[in-house]
């Protein structure tokens, strides 16, 4: 059917991300430049360009950027910024939440594996996760109205793969990756601590060792 | 002298053999309680230099040699120790060297080849460690210091092998092959020993080396990232908490919108499906055998709804409603059997005027009587009347019946 650079060029456009865990296919073509500049050809005819997290050679999660900002795109791109803001704290507590009921050192990136039943049943037996899940499910952005742990964490699976941070390799199996979304959601972050100073690394090493002391 | 160090060897490793118990319980407690022992075991093994005492009081641990010796042959990752002193080598190098020359000058050339001998000994060693170091290096960096829990231990693991490795790096720096020249001189033996093949083990180690540092430096960099990550979460949280009306600045409406603000929207909606393509039909059709296989079943068979109560009572009388065409040929069949006269159907048509045109008037009677069961069938006959067709023969037109009873 579609060739790759097809293929590339229609996930693009319809305003997903391209990592390694989502479309490896597409990843490898767009790794390579010569193929980039390709698409980046093709996109120019719609005002669009090929943007990546992070920058140089190791940058890995592809998306859709636009090349000239008009009155419309600003529009555009400023709804967009305010939706990403608004989703920060449910996604970082959910994350904080996954990192500390698996009791890793690792916050969930690009390609983690997240076993749903392991989690549940972690929260299940603990009652502090539990209150962070209530807490965290009834943001509006996952907009959970259970009162159930159970039907909490599938909403919450539900709509993070509605909105592309995690995937679902085999249908019928509870097991989640972690997709390149996350990784632009760190850049996010990390962009927001630099531009305001925010310090946000130190205060967080500060706050650990204080609590150690 | 050589026989004497044999069966000395042979009995020290035999006692090895012997205490393989409480040796392996030492190597991993680390340390043995004065009364595991027998005390006769004990000063054995204190006197052939396997176990010691640290310090008096303390428990009897292992010499680093025999741990050393287990670490290597069980590849104990938590085997670290690595030995990256070059100096004192070199220093052995040159005074076996400087033993040999002398000895072959004075034509003593059984000193002069046991001097030798040892020299190799020395030189090989020398490479053997290193080699060591680099393995245990790689085994580390292989397993990702899995060794230890946490993520800050990791780092500290890490900072631990780059000072390692920048130390043996510096100890081969060391390594003058101008002044080893010099010192093997022309001799070709003592050249080929520490010209030769020392720098062959040199370069390929230090080579080794370059690799595991970039490695070592790669996880450093990967695990900072992770902790990196870990922190930006966390304080993010802190900071919410600590500032709940913070509203992070309007980034996107600067002059120059950061790349990662700038995200297009998305145009591509999905594509309508042509049906009158016919390149699809085959796909389309499957399509819509899917979709009725997506139905439920119990929609098509509704269960059976709880039946009504059943009443017996008398049987509401009902009426049939009767067919006036019928009626005409019942009496027309009365008629005949009345008279016993065959009489035409048409000429009963027109005698009674019925309104119904000749064609289905004939039909009817027709039908009536093919309708008739067996047994009243057999007391009629049914005649056509009519002529056979001018131009087709076989064909026969039928103008009229007439019924009469057989």
């Amino acid at each position: 059917m579609l060739s790759t650079k097809g293929q590339v060029i229609e996930r693009l456009l319809k305003g997903d991300f391209i990592c390694r865990t989502t479309d490896e296919d597409g990843w490898r073509f767009l790794k390579s430049p010569a193929n980039r500049e390709q698409v980046d050809d093709y996109l120019a005819t719609l005002n669009r360009m090929v943007a990546t997290v992070g920058s140089g050679a190791d940058s890995d999660v592809f998306f859709c950027g636009y090349r000239q900002l008009g009155e419309d795109e600003r529009k555009v791109v400023g709804q967009q910024f305010r939706d990403v803001c608004n989703a920060l704290t449910p996604l970082v507590e959910w994350l904080v939440l996954v990192q500390e009921a698996g009791a890793q050192d690792a916050p969930l990136t690009e390609g983690s594996a997240l076993r749903l039943n392991e989690l549940q049943s972690i929260v299940e037996d603990t009652p502090a996760f539990r209150e962070q899940l209530a807490r965290v499910s009834h943001y509006r952005l996952f907009g959970s109205t259970s009162a159930s742990v159970d039907g909490q964490i599938k909403q919450v699976f539900k709509r993070l793969c509605e909105l592309g941070y995690l995937v679902r390799p085999n249908p019928d199996k509870q097991i989640y990756l972690g997709t390149g979304k996350l990784d632009y959601l760190y850049e996010v972050i990390r962009f927001i601590d630099e531009t305001e100073s925010l310090d946000l690394e130190q205060r967080a090493e500060s706050a650990s060792q204080g609590s150690l002391l | 002298m050589s026989g004497n160090l044999h069966q000395a060897g042979v009995r020290f490793l035999r006692q090895l053999g012997r205490h393989a118990e409480p040796i392996m319980d030492a190597y991993l407690a680390g340390s043995l309680p004065d009364q595991a022992l027998e005390p006769a075991v004990q000063e054995r093994l204190v006197k052939d230099g396997i176990l010691y005492r640290p310090e008096p009081g303390a428990d009897l641990h292992l010499r680093r040699v025999v741990r050393a010796l287990l670490e290597e042959a069980l590849r104990d990752d938590r085997n670290r120790q690595i030995d990256a002193n070059t100096g004192s080598a070199l220093a052995t190098f040159k005074t076996l060297a400087a033993h040999h020359k002398e000895a072959r000058h004075q034509g003593d050339y059984a000193a002069a080849d046991a001097y030798l001998a040892d020299l190799k000994e020395h030189v090989y060693a020398f490479g053997e460690t290193l080699g060591h170091g680099i393995r245990v290096l790689w085994s580390r960096i292989n397993n990702e210091f899995g060794y230890v829990g946490s993520l800050g231990a990791k780092i500290r693991e890490n900072e631990l092998a780059q000072s390692q490795v920048s130390e043996l790096l510096a100890g081969l720096e060391m390594i003058s092959f101008e002044e080893l020249a010099e010192t093997a001189g022309d001799q070709r033996e003592l050249r080929r020993l520490l010209v030769t093949s020392l720098q062959r083990t040199v370069s390929a180690c230090s080579q080794e080396l370059s690799i595991v540092q970039g490695r070592l430096l790669e996880l450093l960099g990967r695990f900072r990232q992770i902790r990196g990550r870990t922190r930006l979460l966390k304080g993010w949280l802190l900071h919410m908490e600590q500032q709940p009306d913070y509203q992070v600045g309007n980034h996107a409406a600067h002059q120059n919108v950061p790349q990662l603000f700038n995200q297009a929207a998305a145009t591509l909606a999905p594509a309508a499906v042509d049906i009158r393509n016919p390149l699809h039909e085959a796909e389309l059709l499957a399509l819509v055998a899917q979709i009725r296989a997506l139905q439920p079943p119990d929609r098509f068979a509704p269960a059976p709804a709880d039946a009504g109560e059943l009443v017996l009572g008398e049987v509401e009388a009902f009426e049939i409603e009767h067919n006036p065409i019928r009626e005409a040929v019942s009496a027309y069949f009365c008629q005949v059997i009345d008279s016993g006269q065959p009489i035409s159907a048409l000429a009963w048509r027109a005698q009674q005027e019925l309104p119904w045109d000749a064609e289905s008037w004939l039909y009817q009677v027709i039908g009536g009587y093919e309708g008739l069961p067996e047994e009243q069938k057999r007391h009629f006959e049914l005649d056509p009347i009519g002529e056979a067709h001018p131009l087709y023969s076989g064909n026969f037109i039928v103008r009229d019946v007439r019924l009469w009873l057989a």
